[in-house]
């Protein structure tokens, strides 16, 4: 037994027990930190795999800016909205839609998905620890800054379109994240007044919004 | 170096441990020196007395003090909290700060693991912070530290897209992500000259990503106890202490190593000159800390969204020009 089956032994172990923990905990920020694990954990396979880009890559994104935003909206949300009723089975729980059935298809077609995806391809084979058969002939590139040479050219080359649909995609859900969170200036001072409005003077709230308006010019409101 | 008869892996194992001691010895070290020169510099700027009992040369045993201090503190563990959150975050907080030292080169050799990769390394092992702050945050159970731990939460990642782009661009003007040889890059001219806007985003990011005074908002005493850690104490609490002078320490490291030659310099060896800027740079911090007020939540962000990333987005159009245009 080698230093490379023994991590590949614990990295294994660590992302298949976070993997199953991050569907069973009851709570949702333990699954949003086991989520976290598994993560960090196959950025351990890119690492062993000699893909250092990849494996950094894998971290700030999937760590630093989608496990933020998961965090971010746990943080924000009703945690016992978000458990569902705590007297169900598994079998009802399998059976809700919200909670059961609906995640559980969309998964099964993402699996599928990526089973196609890794059957449509001839992966050079390699024994653990040991060099690769055959080389894909972008690796031979010597003037390129190992992988992450290799990955800039192909994206920016090969791949330029679907990197540009891609792109195009975080735009527009990112303009649709803006136009589902932002509140019209009216509607929100409306809603202050009417609160304020009924037991104080109507005249009061009138003038916290025109000091509002002025923006942060006043100190004490 | 390596012996015949042992197996590969484990003298990679062997050089690991060897050299996460070394670099936990500096960062102790660091950590007391730092809170030695935090009281210095408080007690002068402010024109106050500080703790006058344990004295020896310039009041230098006061830290050592403080050590004994908080490991014989008692261990308070809050009873309703989610325990085994509540007891990782602290580890979790310190490993980033820790795991950016590996990749900063104190010389042309003189680097513990020379990443290709080391830049964007640095940005993604930071991002490790802003978990650990979630679950000192949630696990405590407790209104102040969840409440702390959402402002500290915004403010990291407002701040995280600036420094990044700052980052970017050094990494265009020098073409590479290898932090050895941006330092070589920079023989000639420091890289602060042709990138002073990267340099100003870059050092304003770290200190408001630091969660220090003028940007303490996330710890402010005023309003929330002591924010996402009001609820550890002793040998805990001091693990946050501890990650945040040491984050001081890599992100002025970080600062000179990118923008001000790193190594280079004369006649003094190129480890000193590291030092000498770094600490340098600290004093900066240090002075900025005692020196301003705590911002507003609303300045704080607009100062990140509205300033800070335009201004990195424009350098980084401007750099990307230059290299079009001119080369």
């Amino acid at each position: 037994m080698s230093g490379a089956w023994l991590a590949f032994a614990a990295l294994t172990g660590m992302v298949l027990y976070s993997g199953y923990k991050v569907v069973t905990s009851p709570l949702i920020t333990h699954a949003a930190l086991y989520l976290a694990t598994a993560l960090v954990g196959v950025a351990g396979f890119f690492l062993m795999l000699e893909s250092e880009f990849l494996a950094v890559v894998q971290v700030l994104v999937y760590v630093g800016a989608v496990m933020t935003v998961i965090i971010f909206a746990i943080m924000l949300s009703d945690v016992p909205a978000l458990q569902g009723d705590p007297q169900a089975t598994l079998v009802s729980r399998l059976l809700s839609r919200r909670f059961g059935s609906v995640p559980a298809l969309v998964s099964a077609g993402v699996l599928a998905l990526v089973l196609i995806g890794y059957g449509s391809v001839r992966w050079a084979a390699a024994p653990l620890g040991g060099a690769p058969e055959a080389v894909h002939p972008l690796l031979h590139d010597t003037t390129a800054q190992g992988s992450t040479g290799v990955i800039g050219r192909a994206l920016f080359t090969t791949y330029l379109v679907p990197f540009e649909v891609a792109s195009l995609l975080l735009l527009a859900a990112m303009v649709g994240a803006i136009v589902l969170t932002r509140r019209e200036r009216g509607a929100a001072e409306k809603a202050a007044a009417g609160k304020a409005g009924a037991g104080a003077a109507a005249a009061a709230p009138a003038v916290e919004g025109a000091a509002e308006e002025r923006g942060g010019a006043q100190f004490w409101p | 170096m390596q012996p015949e008869w042992m197996a590969p892996w484990l003298w990679t194992l062997i050089l690991a441990v060897v050299k996460t001691i070394v670099v936990i010895a500096f960062v102790s070290l660091n950590a007391a020196v730092l809170i030695w020169l935090e009281r210095k510099v408080s007690g002068h700027m402010q024109n106050r007395v500080g703790p006058l009992r344990v004295g020896g040369p310039a009041g230098i045993l006061q830290s050592v003090a403080d050590i004994i201090k908080l490991l014989a503190k008692e261990d308070f563990v809050p009873q309703r909290g989610d325990r085994w959150i509540w007891w990782l975050a602290p580890s979790v907080a310190f490993a980033p700060a820790f795991l950016v030292f590996w990749v900063l080169p104190f010389g042309p050799h003189l680097v513990v693991e020379d990443f290709n990769v080391g830049l964007i390394f640095i940005t993604a092992v930071t991002s490790f912070t802003l978990l650990s702050i979630f679950m000192a945050g949630w696990g405590s159970n407790d209104k102040y530290s969840l409440i702390g731990a959402m402002r500290a939460g915004a403010q990291l990642f407002s701040y995280e897209i600036p420094m990044a782009m700052a980052l970017v661009a050094v990494a265009l003007a020098t073409g590479t992500l290898n932090l050895t040889a941006i330092v070589e890059k920079q023989r000639h001219m420091w890289l602060i000259v042709p990138q002073i806007l990267a340099f100003l985003v870059f050092y304003i990011s770290s200190v408001a990503e630091l969660n220090r005074t003028p940007f303490d908002l996330a710890e402010a005493e005023s309003e929330l106890v002591a924010g996402y850690h009001t609820e550890y104490s002793g040998i805990r609490w001091s693990m946050f202490f501890f990650a945040e002078y040491t984050n001081l320490l890599t992100s002025s490291a970080l600062a000179a190593i990118l923008f001000l030659g790193g190594w280079h310099g004369p006649w003094l060896p190129g480890w000193a000159w590291l030092l000498i800027k770094t600490y340098l740079l600290v004093f900066v911090g240090m002075w900025i800390r005692w020196t301003l007020p705590r911002v507003r939540i609303d300045q704080l962000m607009d100062l990140g969204w509205k300033f800070l990333l335009p201004v990195s987005l424009v350098n980084i159009a401007a750099t990307g020009l230059y290299l079009v245009v001119v080369r």
